[in-house]
């Protein structure tokens, strides 16, 4: 046994070198990080990274969108502080924070979040205290549930956003006129005033030749009255069977246009005439057409169906983007009006990283973004056409007139949505929770499975995903 | 020999062998080819008839990054972390195999206990670790780790007892050649097919990498390919990048391409090399 004495001593010895290699090594690097500082030159190297991390004139920013991107030159060009902005891919940021961060990575001073990704962030404390800073001076110039999304449970202000999300439906004013007489927006919106009279309104939109909706989700954003889940116990609310309700009624009922979301028809929809799709294209289960094809072999593959206009799209308040590029022809006889509930879908929450050194300077960059009214009025035009969530540049704009809305005032209604949101039924569940009640809904839609068992499949979902939430099967 | 029957079996074998090697590349053509489309374009059913899009995708890739300048990084990377485990994966393989030392089957355990581990596991102690060394945004943590390839060291053990008679060393001390010479010398040639094998795996799991170095590099110039990649993914509108990414991935296995070519003529050379007459 005396080779384990040997290999044991052997490997404690290394172990011991290595470490005061390191600590010599640490000091070392610091100081000349510290050295290159001094002479300003600009090193790629980690720790040349770090020594500049302390020098107070560089901020680093990691983010999921690439809005940053540009608020960070706009933020160099005005104050002359270096902004270095690292977007990474949505789908791994918090994989890369928490790892990060975890770590006790000083670093970004700078991280964001989406909605979903908060909760998990402020329990482990990555946001700092931003109330430090004087942030409770400024929590009545934000709309309401931005602020309250950006508070942790115990009621500290730890990110802010620069945008509002609201849902509301977008729809064509000229099928509206045609169809039932008018297009006010507030006419039009008891049209959607609950699931039964949006199913009405569908039925009449169709024996006009019309389609209510392209896809059969649109309403998503507009579901549920409750939250997911409830002091951990899972919590399937009446609307919740509603929505799967309405969703089979619309696609069984051949009440749509048969698209996906986002897919090439959906998409065209938005500037006119479509084709009405079957059910099992929209399943794939056809394949004589693709969706996803370009819109001039689109054309030509369904150029023997029957056509139709779609009347509606249910989007948060960046879907003005998406239809601003996609309108086309019908630009104009578009307007928006409020859908059967209040919701709200994505943002980008800004906050300073608790392990950063320089959270002054952190502070200034996040007041730029979300509280400084030249910033938002820039990024109104930057955008053209983003929502920012400043009210007082949403009140000087809740005058402007858009175009492709028939004039319609979007900054007001966007306003008005936003401030009746309720945002106590967010939780950190709700994609996960929300993807496979989608996976339910399509399986019932398409007589896949009974409503029994999708729902019962729903439930061993998510019981072997999170095993800590109660779930009480009805 | 030459009867018709032979020659049917013959012609079916062939055909076999053909349709096998068709399906085997039908994936990369597709590749090639739909770095040529539009966005729009690929995500209809597939042809395999280049379309005119090269050099818009080719704009847009470089709109997000600098593709040349993540190979080099991934180069960087790759090459240094690919000579590191071969080379030492094969000195570990040998010592284990050829000399008798005592604990030498408690390392053949412990290595195989450790090629059981996922190395995701230890993530944030490894980031913690790097911090503590100061070499997050430095390859180092990507390269030198290398050396360390349990898997490899298990192959290529198994490998060093299969083709390399103990006597070959055996002659080689007798002439008065020391270890090492000899290692280099007699055994690398001798166990070259196995370590081109294991160095293609390793370069290509290193040029492939993503987890790791999304993790531990933070600075947009400093990210290899895949990292750089995956912003193109990032956008908003995914469908229109579905040709870039295609033109990405095409251009980024070129050096898999290379690499292989490269090894691929031990593999074969080398069989035949270096036996010892019975």
């Amino acid at each position: 046994m005396n080779w384990k004495k040997a290999v044991s001593m052997a490997l404690v010895g290394a172990m011991a070198l290595s470490m005061t290699a390191c600590g010599g090594d640490s000091k070392e690097s610091n100081a000349s990080a510290g050295a290159k500082d001094a002479v300003g030159t600009e090193n790629a190297g980690g720790n040349a990274a770090e020594g500049g991390a302390s020098s107070g004139e560089k901020l680093v920013v990691w983010t999921l969108s690439d809005d940053l991107i540009d608020f960070g030159k706009r933020y160099t060009e005005q104050t002359g502080v270096e902004v270095e902005t690292v977007v990474i891919e949505p789908a791994n940021y918090p994989t890369k924070v928490q790892t990060a961060l975890l770590a006790g990575e000083k670093e970004p001073d700078i991280i964001v979040g989406e909605p979903k990704m908060l909760e998990d962030f402020y329990d482990a404390g990555f946001f700092e205290d931003l109330d430090q800073f004087g942030a409770k001076d400024y929590a009545d110039q934000i709309v309401d549930y931005v602020w309250e999304v950006g508070q942790s449970d115990d009621g500290v202000q730890r990110a802010i956003s620069y945008q509002i999300t609201p849902a509301g439906i977008y729809y064509r004013r000229d099928i509206a006129k045609t169809v039932f007489g008018t297009d006010d927006p507030e006419e039009i919106g008891k049209l959607f005033a609950d699931y039964p009279t949006i199913l009405k309104t569908a039925q009449t939109l169709k024996d006009a030749g019309y389609r209510i909706f392209s896809s059969d989700a649109e309403m998503n954003v507009f579901s549920g009255d409750s939250a997911w889940v409830i002091d951990g116990v899972l919590n399937v609310s009446q609307s919740r069977y509603d929505f799967m309700d309405l969703c089979v009624d619309l696609y069984q009922g051949d009440l749509t246009a048969y698209a996906n979301q986002w897919s090439t028809p959906w998409l065209q929809a938005m500037a006119g005439q479509v084709p009405i799709l079957s059910a099992d294209i929209q399943s794939y289960a056809d394949d004589s057409v693709d969706v996803w094809k370009s819109a001039d072999e689109f054309e030509e593959a369904t150029k023997d169906m029957e056509k139709t206009e779609v009347f509606a799209y249910g989007l948060p308040a960046w879907g003005v983007l998406t239809l601003r590029d996609h309108v086309k022809d019908t630009s104009g006889s578009w307007g928006v009006c409020a859908g059967p509930a209040y919701g709200f879908d994505g943002g980008t929450y800004i906050g300073i990283s608790s392990q950063s050194e320089k959270k002054e300077t952190a502070w200034e960059y996040v007041k730029f973004c979300t509280l400084n009214e030249e910033t938002a009025e820039w990024w109104i035009k930057f955008s053209q056409g983003d929502t920012v969530s400043l009210k007082s540049v949403l009140e000087k704009h809740k005058d402007d007139a858009n175009e492709v809305y028939g004039g319609q005032k979007l900054y007001e209604f966007w306003l008005q949505q936003a401030e009746e949101i309720d945002i106590s039924k967010v939780t950190r569940y709700d994609q996960a929770i929300g993807d496979a009640w989608g996976n339910a809904i399509s399986a019932v839609k398409t007589g896949e499975a009974t409503k029994e068992e999708a729902v019962s499949d729903f439930y061993d979902k998510i019981e072997s995903t999170y095993p800590d939430i109660t779930v009480n099967r009805e | 020999m030459n009867t018709i029957g032979y020659k049917i079996k013959k012609s079916i074998l062939y055909l076999i062998l053909i349709l096998l090697g068709l399906t085997c590349l039908l994936p990369f053509l597709l590749m090639m080819v739909n770095a040529t489309r539009s966005g729009s374009e690929i995500v209809t059913s597939f042809t395999l008839i280049p379309s005119t899009y090269l050099s818009e995708n080719w704009h847009t890739v470089s709109e997000y990054f600098n593709l040349l300048k993540g190979m080099l990084n991934s180069l960087i990377v790759a090459l240094p972390a690919t000579f590191l485990t071969a080379y030492f994966s094969a000195m570990t393989a040998y010592g284990l195999a050829m000399y008798k030392f005592k604990g030498n089957k408690l390392i053949f355990g412990t290595i195989l206990v450790f090629m059981m581990i996922p190395g995701q596991l230890g993530l944030i102690g490894f980031y913690n670790l790097c911090t503590k060394l100061h070499l997050v945004n430095s390859y180092i943590p990507l390269i030198i780790p290398a050396i360390a390839a349990p898997g490899t060291v298990f192959f290529l053990r198994q490998y060093v007892l299969s083709v390399l008679p103990p006597s070959l060393i055996e002659a080689a001390r007798i002439d008065g050649a020391g270890e090492l010479y000899s290692f280099h010398r007699i055994v690398i040639p001798v166990m070259s097919p196995g370590i081109a094998t294991m160095a293609i795996m390793a370069f290509i799991g290193s040029w492939n990498n993503y987890l790791l170095p999304m993790i531990i590099l933070n600075k947009n110039e400093k990210f290899t390919l895949p990292v750089m990649m995956a912003t193109l993914r990032a956008s908003t509108d995914i469908n229109s990048n579905q040709g870039a990414i295609y033109l990405a991935v095409a251009i980024s296995v070129i050096p898999i391409l290379l690499v292989f070519a490269f090894f691929s003529k031990y593999i074969i050379s080398s069989i035949s090399a270096g036996a010892v007459k019975e």
